[in-house]
């Protein structure tokens, strides 16, 4: 196995079993740096140690003592550091006990990533660079911010986390459901921040995350409905861009969706569902499943756009629920509910509105609105698309109602 | 660890010196893992010194200017953070509309028995 797929495997366990011996994730994190540099030396030359795992968290909680032991050294001011760090080092091996088994604590660091304590974009960074096993460089590209920015915005994250005293632990049954909806929160949110221009994929990364997460609480529906969101939503990847064009979901090219992804996401489906207990995610992966039928049935869409309405209370959904009632009763219809709306500031309403007004044939109100969504568009993809847009609707482009009337 | 709990209270037309505690929070401030409090008079009685450059600056009033003022400050021992919040939204509960507690970890310090 190449180091990488070794590193991506082990990163979070390894981290998360460190910050549950040493209470401190920036220590962890140094001490697991470590050791994973000794491993890309010594593995390839040595040979893979039968217990991968163990050996990595012994040899950064060796790498660790040995730099407490230095620090208390430098404390002292003890004349005889060189020679304590000389004894300090041993080889890791000698301390490996393969047939200890490593207790799994990933899950106690994601809930300690994703404390509310923390602010929503430390969490996202943190839970990224400590259970992804990102680096500090990749995350800053991904989210487009100043490597520094990034950079200080994880150390203070992790300092508070150890000044605040924010406990590493799942938290007890009557906090744990608003707990797990921050966690799944930022996993959504990582997921949605998308992909491109080189930058890391960070819905691979979301998934990635979702499927460690399904594995460590393969009882909780959200968890799995969030999973099979993602992957659902992900297979249509490859469809979704021809030669840097947006491509809508009703002209996709079906073979390119991935069949085996959906597979997996409808099962994952499947399984949430059979807890009967209703949520977020479970409804938007079951909208998501339904948009992959054809034809679209778009009144089991509408409906479980209002239940989704009902439980988050969201006007995002509230949108996309007039798109669904636009397919069954019309443009207008849709329209009427977008009206209703305080979206003024969500780049995707105009876009909506536009496309709304567009084929109920308001063509001068649609090309005001191609407009203002083309100004809030962030990705080149969508710039070609509303561009495009914007040039069809011009009162040029059309018939002039007002010369068809005269 | 130790926690400070500062609470910030919204404005009040009544004198709040003559107000007793609020009912609800009296037997909270009795609590084992609450080692210290402290109520304060309102914000018109503050008097801010401040270091500009050596020279000591005496001001009318509180140095943050808002709306809420800093009412009380409450010390408490809890394992984490999650213990300190939970104290923290039990006051809450006892407290008037509009009111917030900031929860701060302690670096150091030492409280004398009362």
């Amino acid at each position: 196995m190449a180091l990488d797929a070794v590193f991506r495997d082990q990163w979070g366990r390894v981290l998360a079993t460190l910050v549950g011996i040493l209470g401190d994730i920036e220590l962890a994190e140094d001490a697991a740096a470590e050791a994973f540099a000794i491993a890309a030396e010594r593995w390839p030359r040595d040979g893979e140690p039968a217990n991968p795992t163990g050996w990595l968290v012994a040899t950064a909680r060796n790498r660790a003592i040995d730099h407490l032991r230095r620090r208390q050294v430098l404390a002292d001011k003890t004349t005889l550091l060189a020679r304590d760090i000389e004894t300090g080092l041993r080889p890791p091996e000698a301390f490996v006990d393969d047939s200890a088994t490593i207790p799994d604590e990933r899950l106690e660091l994601i809930f300690t990533c994703c404390h509310p304590a923390l602010a929503l974009e430390a969490q996202v960074a943190l839970t990224l660079r400590t259970l992804g096993g990102l680096s500090t460089d990749e995350i800053a590209l991904a989210f487009l911010v100043p490597f520094e920015t990034l950079s200080k915005r994880l150390t203070r994250a992790k300092h508070k986390i150890r000044n605040a005293g924010i406990p590493f632990a799942v938290p007890p049954d009557h906090q744990l459901p608003d707990r797990l909806a921050a966690v799944l929160a930022v996993v959504y949110l990582i997921f949605n921040q998308g992909w491109g221009g080189g930058r890391v994929d960070l819905a691979a990364e979301a998934i990635h995350l979702g499927r460690a997460l399904a594995g460590l609480m393969p009882d909780e529906p959200e968890v799995l409905a969030l999973l099979a969101l993602m992957l659902l939503h992900d297979a249509r990847k490859a469809a979704r861009l021809r030669d840097g064009q947006i491509i809508q979901l009703d002209d996709q090219d079906r073979t390119l969706w991935d069949a085996r992804q959906i597979d997996q996401g409808r099962e994952l489906l499947r399984r949430a569902m059979a807890h009967g207990r209703s949520g977020p995610y479970l409804v938007q992966a079951a909208i998501a499943d339904l948009h992959l039928h054809e034809p679209r049935d778009w009144g089991q869409i509408a409906a479980l756009y209002r239940t989704l309405a009902r439980q988050t209370g969201s006007p995002i959904v509230e949108m996309n629920l007039a798109v669904a009632v636009a397919a069954i009763d019309g443009p207008e219809a849709g329209l009427a509910i977008l009206d209703g709306l305080d979206l003024d500031h969500y780049r995707y309403f105009h876009s909506t509105r536009a496309e709304l007004l567009r084929r109920a044939g308001r063509d001068g109100e649609a090309h005001q609105a191609y407009r203002r969504a083309l100004s809030a568009a962030q990705t080149e993809p969508e710039q070609r698309f509303l561009a495009d847009r914007v040039a069809e609707t011009a009162p040029s482009a059309v018939s002039e109602p007002r010369q068809a009337g005269a | 660890m130790q926690y400070a709990l500062l609470a910030y209270s919204p404005p009040e037309d009544t004198d709040r010196a003559s107000r007793p505690i609020p009912g609800g929070l009296a037997p909270l401030l009795d609590r084992p893992d609450v080692t210290g409090w402290a109520r304060l008079h309102a914000d018109e009685s503050a008097t801010t010194l401040r270091n500009d450059d050596g020279r000591m600056l005496l001001t009318d009033g509180p140095f943050i200017d808002s709306k809420e003022y800093l009412a009380g400050l409450i010390l408490i021992e809890a394992d984490n953070l999650d213990r300190a919040l939970a104290i923290a939204a039990e006051m809450l509960q006892e407290t008037r509309p509009g009111t917030a507690i900031e929860v701060r970890p302690i670096l150091d310090g030492r409280f004398r028995g009362a």
